[in-house]
């Protein structure tokens, strides 16, 4: 049954609006839903889950519908050859915009677009290039084989098979290398960033898309109305499009078509039935989409799709043999080197002339009461903060102050004291984002299905990693249903595959039982004579001295000791750092 | 009777055990310190017993049951938590921090308030120096001074402090262990959670060891202090 259904879609697609006895009113509504649902599924990815807001999706509509009206009306191209200008147009209209808008976050980006959208309104009406507020008309229809699509019956069909395009070609999309990049955005991007995800990249990807989706729309719009002027495309459409998305669900892709439908025919409904109620006429359907959409965010924060659908199965995964070329084995020597490092936040010295190296094949402890700097370290040797002061060293190369998928494509992986893990994706999902830098399929090989040998080797080698970790039969659960215990293992397979020469852990071992320490210090144990270099930050003392040759001790941002662990367990100062000395 | 008592208490959130049948008891007028690592639910029981995270159990104080009642309540019945981050309202000055902290004197009229202010001035006079001074501009012991102080503003009857020495140089935290000391005598109850175990066994009276969630040791102070186990909980047995 679910193999069939693109089948079924298209026989529906052709012969649905020719059933005996359908208003023809009805095919000219579904028309409608199937144009906004198309700038609707843009709006899942970009919002739903890039979780970058958008209110003008209808101007980048707009873009495609006068790309296309002005070719065909003044230069005669055929309309067939108006869909790449209308993608193009929209395409390269987002690129500029997001150039400038996309660095704004939350909030401030959903005000940049509503600006935007407000001023390309009024550009829209007073260009003469395109016809000012009266717009362009007598756009030629579109032709196929001699036949014109004037009739809505004939235009419905044309807008079913888009929509069915956007809709495949978005769900390729997300299960691809760059689509998971643009599903690890949301909730902070820190970690996807430390598997080297280009974030900026990754954001422009999803807005672009979206834009490009949105040219579709136009273009369908412009070629079967056969008219444009600004009003489609200014504020109250794009509110409408957010409307439709956050309604149906706006996390998923079914959930564009369903939230289109009901908003478009709740809305055709309201215009008739209101006037009725109140007795006379005016935009009152405004205040009611406002209570529906508090409504729905009161008691259906993610939609109405996920109450009809249960959450679908798990995506199956090929998982390829093919192994992926590793990095160079590096030769014994010191793999990290940090000296003098420093960082100060406001008055605070976080950070104050931290020493220390760690050799290839070596585990080190990283312990210190609260609040020694540990963390902060951290963030500086992976790239998330920049020091003030002092080098890292990488193999010998000074890496200081480069950012975070810089460090990861140099073989730094990390894991995180407050796990991060995307709750949207499964356990194995989770994991191949550590591989993304061992990919380089384009996100349009990904729209495109052109991405699947290198897909399986990536699976593969992140069911490798999984297997190694010891958590193989949970890989296709959801991330975040897994106990935090095995949360923390999971990043650490998530690590693994990035295929690092430096691993650094923090807290690996919290909310682990006894026999998953011992398995984790085995398994990390493995990793170090394979040639790694290990570094741990872990306030379980039994745990990092068994495991640790040699600790380095902080307090106050600086290093007080250093040595094997009986040797610093003994150490005054250590003692009087943990304890504190009495006043 | 003692002014603070617990029994049998539990607290979890997501499916973790943090805190498991902890009982304990606070007297009017002394210092009772919890000690132990990182992560032993220090921080946790101090939330339990403010109201802030849901627990099982009996919470006491001066005979009343508190089981079930918010936080706001506890406030009036005479808690005060000083938290880990301080919480202070740093785009404020030092005096209207203290006035919110006095919020629970409202009915008594202006007089009420000013007679706190200046209570809390003579016990930190540097506080008293900057009063005009943001808050958020305080280096990091005038901030515990603050939040210690804007806590007293509502006359407690039990302060609790959740690690005032954190992230504070030797100097300043010898400075605050001695105004913990020192709030003895104006008959306040202190509930004094601390990594810095030697520091906050040395100003006590009682003390309790939370290790995993579980209290593995209680005592006397002094006791306490002389104890080897103290230092193997901090840093491994050596096995």
């Amino acid at each position: 049954m679910i193999r069939f259904w693109p089948v079924l879609v298209i026989i529906a697609a052709f012969g649905l609006p020719w059933l005996p006895g359908l208003p023809l009113f009805w095919v000219t509504l579904g028309n409608e839903i199937g144009i906004a649902a198309i700038v609707a599924t843009g709006l899942v990815i970009l919002t739903g889950i890039g979780g970058m807001t958008s209110f003008a999706q209808a101007s980048f509509m707009g873009f495609g519908a006068y790309a296309t009206a002005i070719l065909s009306t003044r230069y005669g191209v055929s309309p067939w050859l108006g869909l790449p200008a209308a993608l193009l147009a929209s395409g390269i209209a987002a690129l500029a915009i997001g150039a400038i808008t996309l660095r704004l976050r939350a909030h401030y980006l959903a005000l940049g677009t509503l600006a935007w959208s407000v001023s390309l309104y009024y550009l829209f009406g007073t260009l003469d290039l395109v016809g000012r507020n009266d717009g362009i008309s007598s756009i030629p229809p579109l032709q196929l084989a001699g036949v014109k699509f004037v009739d809505v019956r004939q235009s419905f069909t044309l807008i079913a098979l888009a929509l069915l395009a956007s809709l495949w070609a978005s769900r390729n999309l997300l299960d691809s290398r760059w689509g998971r990049a643009i599903r690890a955005l949301r909730g902070g991007s820190v970690a996807a960033a430390s598997f080297g995800v280009n974030i900026a990249a990754a954001r422009m990807l999803a807005f672009v898309y979206a834009a490009v989706l949105a040219g579709l729309a136009g273009w369908l719009f412009a070629h079967l109305q056969r008219a444009v002027n600004p009003t489609p495309f200014g504020l109250n459409a794009s509110i409408e499009y957010l409307l439709m998305t956050v309604i149906g669900g706006a996390a998923q892709l079914p959930g564009a078509l369903l939230g289109a439908g009901l908003v478009v025919i709740v809305n055709d409904r309201l215009q008739d039935w209101l006037p009725l109620l109140l007795g006379h006429a005016g935009n009152f359907e405004v205040i009611v989409f406002g209570l529906l959409l508090v409504l729905v965010l009161q008691f259906a924060p993610s939609g109405l799709w996920p109450l009809i659908a249960r959450r679908t199965a798990a995506t199956r995964h090929t998982i390829g043999t093919i192994a992926l070329p590793k990095r160079a084995t590096p030769a014994p020597g010191p793999a990290l080197e940090v000296s003098g490092l420093r960082k100060r936040f406001g008055g605070l010295v976080a950070v104050a002339d931290l020493t220390f190296s760690l050799s290839a094949r070596e585990i080190i402890g990283l312990i210190g009461p609260n609040g020694a700097g540990k963390s902060t370290s951290f963030n500086l040797l992976t790239g998330v903060t920049k020091p003030d002061a002092g080098t890292v060293r990488l193999a010998g190369r000074d890496v200081t102050g480069l950012s975070a998928p810089a460090m990861a494509r140099l073989g730094v992986a990390r894991s995180f004291q407050h796990v991060k893990l995307a709750a949207s994706m499964s356990v194995i999902e989770n994991v191949v984002l550590g591989a993304h830098l061992r990919g380089n399929a384009s996100p349009i090989a990904g729209v495109f299905r052109q991405d699947r040998a290198e897909e399986a080797a990536l699976f593969g080698e992140a069911m490798r990693q999984l297997e190694r970790v010891g958590l193989a039969e949970l890989a296709d659960r959801p991330a975040t249903s897994l106990a935090l215990g095995q949360q923390r293992i999971v990043e650490i397979a998530r690590a693994l595959c990035l295929d690092p020469s430096l691993l650094l852990l923090d807290e690996p071992a919290a909310g682990l039982r006894h026999a998953e320490k011992q398995a984790l210090a085995e398994l990390l144990r493995k990793l170090a004579a394979e040639g790694m270099a290990i570094l741990l930050v872990e306030h379980d003392m039994e745990f990092v001295m068994n495991l640790a040759a040699r600790l380095v001790v902080m307090d106050f941002g600086t290093r007080i000791a250093e040595g094997p662990p009986a040797e610093v367990r003994r150490n005054p100062a250590v003692i009087e750092a943990y304890l504190g000395s009495a006043a | 009777m003692s002014l603070l008592e617990i029994d049998n208490l539990s607290i979890g959130y997501s499916g973790i055990e943090a805190v498991r049948s902890v009982s304990l008891r606070v007297e009017a007028g002394e210092i009772a310190t919890v000690i132990g690592p990182n992560g032993a639910g220090k921080t946790t029981l101090l939330g339990a017993i403010m109201g802030i995270l849901p627990s099982t159990g009996s919470i006491r104080l001066n005979g009343e049951s508190l089981t079930g009642t918010d936080i706001e309540h506890r406030v009036e019945r005479g808690m005060s938590l000083v938290a880990e981050s301080r919480e202070l309202f740093t785009t404020m000055t030092v005096a209207e921090n203290l006035r919110l902290g006095g919020f629970r004197l409202r009915a008594q009229g202006q007089a009420a308030l000013q007679r706190g202010m200046d209570e809390n001035y003579a016990l930190f006079p540097r506080l008293a120096e900057r009063r005009t001074q943001l808050a958020g501009t305080l280096s990091g012991g005038e901030r515990q001074m603050l939040a210690m102080a804007r806590a007293l503003m509502a006359r407690p009857r039990l302060l609790m402090l959740d690690e005032p020495s954190l992230g504070l140089a030797p100097l300043i935290v010898r400075d605050i262990f001695r105004t913990v000391a020192a709030l003895r005598a104006s008959g306040v109850a202190i509930l004094l959670v601390e990594q810095n175990a030697r520091a906050a066994l040395a100003i006590s009276d009682h003390a309790v060891v939370l290790e995993m969630g579980r209290i593995t040791l209680a005592g006397k102070s002094a006791d306490l202090a002389a104890n080897p186990r103290i230092v193997e909980m901090y840093l491994g047995a050596g096995r």
